[in-house]
């Protein structure tokens, strides 16, 4: 018997209306090529579970538990003696693991796995559920993690969808072949396709990668003809690319591929919780959120090459 | 090539140039951009928000003493010549700056006991008012500050004001004359009467344990007999007082001597007639006597613009005290008089005002083709209207005031809907409606759209920026579900789809029925709607749910009061279905002693204190010559069975299935033991919070975490869960057809109606632990569909999937509130959004939505300080309430409810 093929979800929002046309589902797909800096959305950075530790539900003091420390076969989970994070998890041996038995131990929720392995009848029973929810113009948006990196679960979702006459949209970095990032586009409607920097360099240095694919994979959409709707996205991110320099950089690029739509993202910093229920450090965990001047600044830049610049959610899609 | 942005633009109406905050409508961006009421109502708004509730016994005191006098009349002469004298009798206070007058009592937020109701409570406190009025005491600023922060409502005596009710400040040397009015109530007030004969029931001292035991929270009868209805305004709008007058004294002409075929109670009409002459007259003289203050003020007056407003009021109240109205001045100012003439009538909370929009279109499409007003004149109106409304209270007794209806009067205002032949009923007056709403905001009326896929957008989106402005109003019912239930319980008594068209909503969100008239202004003819149907928050109400199902568990008994309510059933429970079974039974025992001793307690009323006023506004009353008692009303089935706690109860029935009967993972003792031991847990009292979130383990309570665990996670409502889901719609498949086996006083089929109002709090408070990992003492979800705070995690479209799983309209209503936060709805986009969602429930089959767009931090810091949140306001439970005005168990309740943030 052939295994059903299984995609790597680590969330889906139902009532989201801020990622394309009307009141949609969002699919977040796990696993990213990229590894920006400013990432939201850390548990969603890898194709693999993840196991979030949430210290405020923990109950390692107040209840005096150890059920995890118990539970896990490879010793990966220590007490800490720090107080504040009372053990430590160990992610090194952690990363190999496929029981997840400390988050099965924990009974308070305050460990938890990300993400769920759904076969695409999983998925669309979800879709079909929501759909009669949208209203008009909604639909479902694959987003991540990088939705490219499972390429052939999202197709065989995107085909679903089509068939069930749904309106589909894409958030991606558009760091994929450009044969793979055509195909998928071609199941689409809508697309926001992230610009995060117009320098390969610059690129490279905070997003782990270069520039050339995606710029290349923007060109090559804008010139076919792919009837859908493309909308670029910047996430402004204080001083690596909203320099005025670069926005024009941006805006000249547009301008090229005959592209008039542009959507600003100004920073949040929504996703510091999370890094540290993974471990991890956040650069970000002090910066601020974009301040309403730069955003204006910056749309004023793009309404002078003629390019409609919308700020975060005030969007007309 | 893909789309071109002036293609998408276009398509849109927005221009390249859309600017951040900047060009889109104002009105349309959070709700950060408050409006303010205009002048004249802020004035008048802040006046109530620093006047307490007061209570006064002017109005009781001649009533009483002319009922005395006509000892041995027939009761509703009697009882039409004591109103006729109290409403004589009432001093008139006009405030400056009102331009719309009068009110229930002489205070601003003035109101009084009903003694003739009930009598039991004065005597009973007797003592304790007496000592407070006799303990002379200087207000000390403390105190005073503590009221400040408490709103208007006075829960301690203070200086010469005495508390009573838990709510109310009456002066202190009215205090002995409240006692010696009540005493010559005793043995002959509704309760005492209703006490009386419902001891001739066998099974009355179960009806009293199920009482002692809260299981049942309220008793309409002797209470609030009336309300949850729709007044109707179009005999005096069309006819004026006058003309009324007129016909009934042509009618009891008729009808004198003569029996009309009817040998029970034809005879009756003669009686009845005289009563509206009397009532009628008493109402013409409060009227007047108003117009009377209003010259004295103007006499007195030196400013010349007072001088003027003082006398346009009196020029306004000497017409409408006899005529119909000629301007929408004219029209609002009656329709507001017939409106506390029926509350002060009767205790009555929830008397709506209905479609006001469609009611009063006649005179504001006359006066503007006129040229006799502006938009912005009628908007003031339309806000003065508000702070009136706000400002009635509604006298009863502690439990009921505060505990069921957390103060709130529910004068709800419809708009949208169809007419008559089908068409959407909004008119520009709704607009204004809708602008008053947003720029006076305050709970009265609270404004409900009747969704209806007919309606246009640029209405709904107008009401969505009401919503967004975080007033909570309007909610949203949805008119195609009302009219299956209305056909679906009226059609026996002869409703046709067209009349069902005129409904309204009764109170927080009870579809009402109601009827069309012909009005004819100027010899041009309308069609209005109005209330054509007896109150509906009346038969056997507020059944905790989640309490019954305890009971099953132990056996019948109580814990709390240590009393075998129920008769044990001594069953072992062995399968999912035998506890199904024996919860039903146990069920259908509550409702049916209740149900009788409703009906007892309604028949008093109806004998003893019917309503003439109230009755002679609805049709058939003056056509039939009978009031509300004698059936003159044209909808009778209006009896219900009110439910709360129902999310509880499905969850914890949810845990039970799949712990006990399908895994068998606990037996039913271990799941008793465990609630017998709150798993663990201080209780609330304790702890002093109510809310889930907040409770504290007790020292040792380690032991039953893995149990309480199992309880949180098995599967809970509002999750598209298949398995919760089958439990709901057995258990509402069940309890709508259960309803209908049982008969009110007027021989017509109860009905489910399916509302907590603020019932959730006190009935959890009452009840232990729940299976569903609930806490004892905490308070219940609130709503009928609203799942429970932090329960559901898969956003609001599982939720709607998993509240329409049943068919929603073969109930009254149903309920399901939703916090939003203010980032979700931002812009116009947002706006459209929120509407789609609001529609795609509406189109699944949900009866009502409404949101609460506030963010919990800010709600936090309203607790702590509630002194800088006087104006901020909430939705509980299908209504809108001043936050500091609310119990803390509905606070701790409305910050843990999920709120929704799409980032």
């Amino acid at each position: 018997m052939v295994e059903e093929r299984k995609g790597l979800v680590f969330d889906i929002q139902g009532y989201s209306v801020h990622d394309g046309p009307g009141c949609r589902s969002l699919v977040f797909l796990s696993g990213c090529p990229l590894s920006c800096d400013w990432c939201a959305n850390p548990e969603g950075q890898e194709l693999k579970q993840r196991v979030l530790y949430r210290v405020s539900k923990c109950k390692y003091h107040e209840r005096n538990c150890r059920r995890c420390i118990s539970a896990c076969p490879y010793e990966a989970i220590a007490e800490s003696g720090d107080a504040e994070q009372p053990v430590n998890i160990d992610r090194n041996i952690c990363r190999d693991c496929k029981t997840y038995d400390c988050t099965k131990a924990c009974i308070y929720e305050a460990l938890n796995l990300s993400g769920k392995w759904m076969t695409v009848d999983e998925l669309m029973a979800v879709i079909e559920r929501d759909r009669k929810f949208w209203g008009d113009g909604g639909g479902v948006t694959f987003t991540g993690g990088e939705p490219l990196l499972q390429k052939d679960f999202l197709l065989e979702a995107l085909k679903r969808c089509k068939a069930s006459f749904i309106h589909t949209s894409i958030e991606t970095s558009g760091f994929a072949s450009t044969e793979t990032f055509m195909e998928v586009i071609n199941l689409l409607d809508f697309a926001f396709v992230d610009l995060k920097h117009m320098d390969p360099d610059k690129h490279m240095e905070h997003t782990g990668v270069r520039n050339e694919l995606i710029l290349s994979n923007i060109k090559t959409l804008a010139a076919s003809d792919w009837p859908g709707l493309l909308v670029i996205r910047i996430p402004v991110i204080e001083g690596f690319n909203d320099s005025d320099e670069n926005i024009r950089a941006t805006a000249e690029f547009l301008k090229e591929c005959d592209l008039e739509i542009v959507n600003i993202l100004p920073f949040h910093r929504l996703g510091d919780s999370k890094y540290k229920q993974l471990g991890m450090k956040y650069k970000y965990s002090e910066s601020e959120g974009t301040p309403e001047d730069v955003l204006l600044h910056i749309q004023e830049i793009f309404l002078k090459y003629d390019i409609a610049c919308f700020i975060g959610s005030n969007t007309p899609f | 090539m893909p789309k071109k942005i002036a293609d998408i633009l276009k398509e849109k109406g927005i221009p390249i140039n859309f600017q951040y905050g900047g060009t889109a409508p104002e009105e349309l961006v959070d709700r950060e951009v408050k409006k303010e009421p205009d002048p004249r109502p802020k004035k008048l708004l802040n006046l109530y928000f620093d006047t307490l509730s007061s209570a006064t016994v002017e109005f009781p005191y001649w009533y009483t003493r002319k009922w005395k006098e006509l000892e041995g009349d027939i009761p509703v002469i009697r009882r039409a010549t004591a109103m006729k004298y109290a409403f004589s009798h009432l001093t008139p206070t006009i405030f400056p700056g009102e331009k719309l007058v009068m009110g229930k009592a002489r205070y601003y937020r003035g109101s009084f006991p009903m003694p003739w109701e009930s009598e039991g409570y004065f005597l009973a406190k007797e003592d304790e008012l007496y000592q407070a009025a006799l303990k002379k005491g200087s207000a000390s600023a403390d105190e005073v500050s503590k009221f400040g922060s408490g709103g208007g409502n006075v829960t301690k005596s203070f200086g010469s004001v005495v508390s009573i009710a838990g709510k109310f400040g009456i002066r202190e040397e009215e205090v002995p004359a409240l006692i010696r009015l009540s005493r010559e109530w005793v043995g002959k007030s509704v309760d005492d009467l209703r006490s009386k004969y419902e001891q001739m029931m066998p099974d009355y001292d179960f009806k009293e344990k199920i009482m002692r035991s809260v299981i049942c929270m309220f008793e309409s009868g002797f209470t609030l007999p009336l309300g949850r209805e729709v007044i109707n305004y179009y005999y005096p709008l069309q006819y004026g007082f006058d003309g009324l007058i007129e016909m009934a004294k042509e009618r009891k002409a008729e009808v004198a001597g003569n029996a009309g075929g009817d040998g029970v109670i034809g005879m009756d009409r003669l009686y009845f007639y005289e009563a509206v002459i009397l009532v009628l007259e008493g109402i013409q003289t409060w009227i007047l006597n108003y117009a009377k203050e209003a010259r004295r003020l103007a006499a007195e007056e030196t400013d010349p613009t007072q001088k003027a407003e003082y006398e346009e009021i009196a020029e306004c109240l000497e017409w409408i005290a006899h005529k119909q109205p000629r301007t929408f001045r004219e029209a609002l100012q009656l329709i507001y008089t017939i409106h506390i003439a029926v509350l002060n009538e009767d205790a009555i909370s929830g008397m709506s005002p209905g479609r006001v929009g469609q009611i009063l279109w006649p005179w504001f499409e006359q006066d503007m083709e006129a040229g006799r007003t502006t938009e912005e004149e009628v908007i003031e109106l339309l806000e003065l209207h508000r702070v009136k409304m706000t400002c009635i209270d509604c006298f009863a007794s502690a439990g009921v005031v505060g505990g069921v209806l957390s103060g709130n009067t529910f004068n709800n205002l419809c708009l949208g809907g169809l007419t008559r032949d089908g068409r959407p009923a909004t008119n520009r007056l709704e607009f204004l409606i809708l602008e008053a709403g947003i720029r006076c905001a305050c709970p009265q009326p609270t404004l409900s759209v009747l969704y209806d896929e007919k309606l246009p957008e640029d209405f709904l989106l107008k009401a969505v920026e009401c919503v967004k402005t975080g007033t909570g109003y309007p909610a949203w019912m949805n008119n195609r579900n009302a009219i299956e239930f209305l056909l679906w319980q009226y059609g026996r008594e002869g409703m046709t789809l067209e009349e069902a068209r005129a409904f309204s909503i009764g109170g927080c969100l009870e579809t009402s029925p109601g009827a069309w008239h012909e009005l004819t202004l100027n010899g041009k003819t309308y069609e209005i709607p109005g209330g054509a149907g007896q109150p509906t928050s009346v038969g056997v109400h507020f059944l905790a749910n989640p309490k019954i199902l305890e009971c099953v568990l132990f056996n019948g008994r109580d814990h709390r009061t240590g009393e075998q309510v129920y008769p044990a059933h001594n069953r072992k429970l062995e399968t999912y279905e035998e506890l199904w079974e024996v919860y039903k039974q146990y069920y259908e025992m509550t409702v049916d002693v209740l149900c009788r001793a409703n009906n007892i307690q309604h028949d008093i009323w109806r004998k003893n204190n019917m309503s003439i006023f109230h009755s002679l506004l609805k049709p058939d009353c003056l056509t039939k010559g009978h009031h509300i008692g004698n059936l003159g009303i044209r909808y009778n089935g209006t009896f219900n069975v009110e439910s709360c706690g129902t999310v509880n109860l499905i969850n914890s029935l949810a845990a039970l299935k799949k712990l006990v009967y399908d895994e068998k993972k606990y037996t039913l003792d271990q799941i008793r033991e465990a609630i017998l031991a709150n798993f663990g847990f201080k209780t609330a009292e304790e702890v002093g919070n109510y809310s889930l979130v907040t409770q504290e383990k007790k020292e040792g309570g380690e032991v039953w975490d893995d149990i309480h665990t199992d309880c949180l996670l098995a599967p809970k409502h509002g999750n598209a869960d298949p398995y919760v889901d089958a439990i709901l719609k057995e258990y509402e498949d069940w309890f709508c057809d259960m309803c209908t086996k049982y008969e009110s006083l007027y021989a017509k089929p109860l009905y489910a109606c399916q509302i907590s109002v603020s019932t959730h709090g006190p009935q959890g408070a009452v009840t232990l632990a729940t299976p569903d990992g609930r806490l004892a003492g905490t308070t219940y979800a609130d709503a009928s569909m609203s799942p429970y705070p932090g329960t559901d995690r898969n956003g609001p479209y599982a939720i709607f999937t998993s509240a329409t799983c049943w068919d929603q309209t073969k109930s009254q209503n149903s309920q399901l509130n939703i916090k939003v936060h203010p980032s979700a709805i931002k812009g116009m986009e947002g706006a459209r959004k929120l509407l789609e969602m609001t529609r795609a429930y509406m189109r699944a089959g949900g009866f009502h939505i409404q949101y609460n767009v506030v963010d919990s931090k800010v709600l936090r810091d309203a607790q702590e300080h509630p002194e800088n949140y006087r104006e901020l306001m909430v939705r509980v439970a299908g209504f809108t309430q001043y936050w500091v005005e609310l119990g803390k168990h509905i606070q701790d309740e409305v910050i843990a409810r999920t709120e929704y943030e799409a980032v």
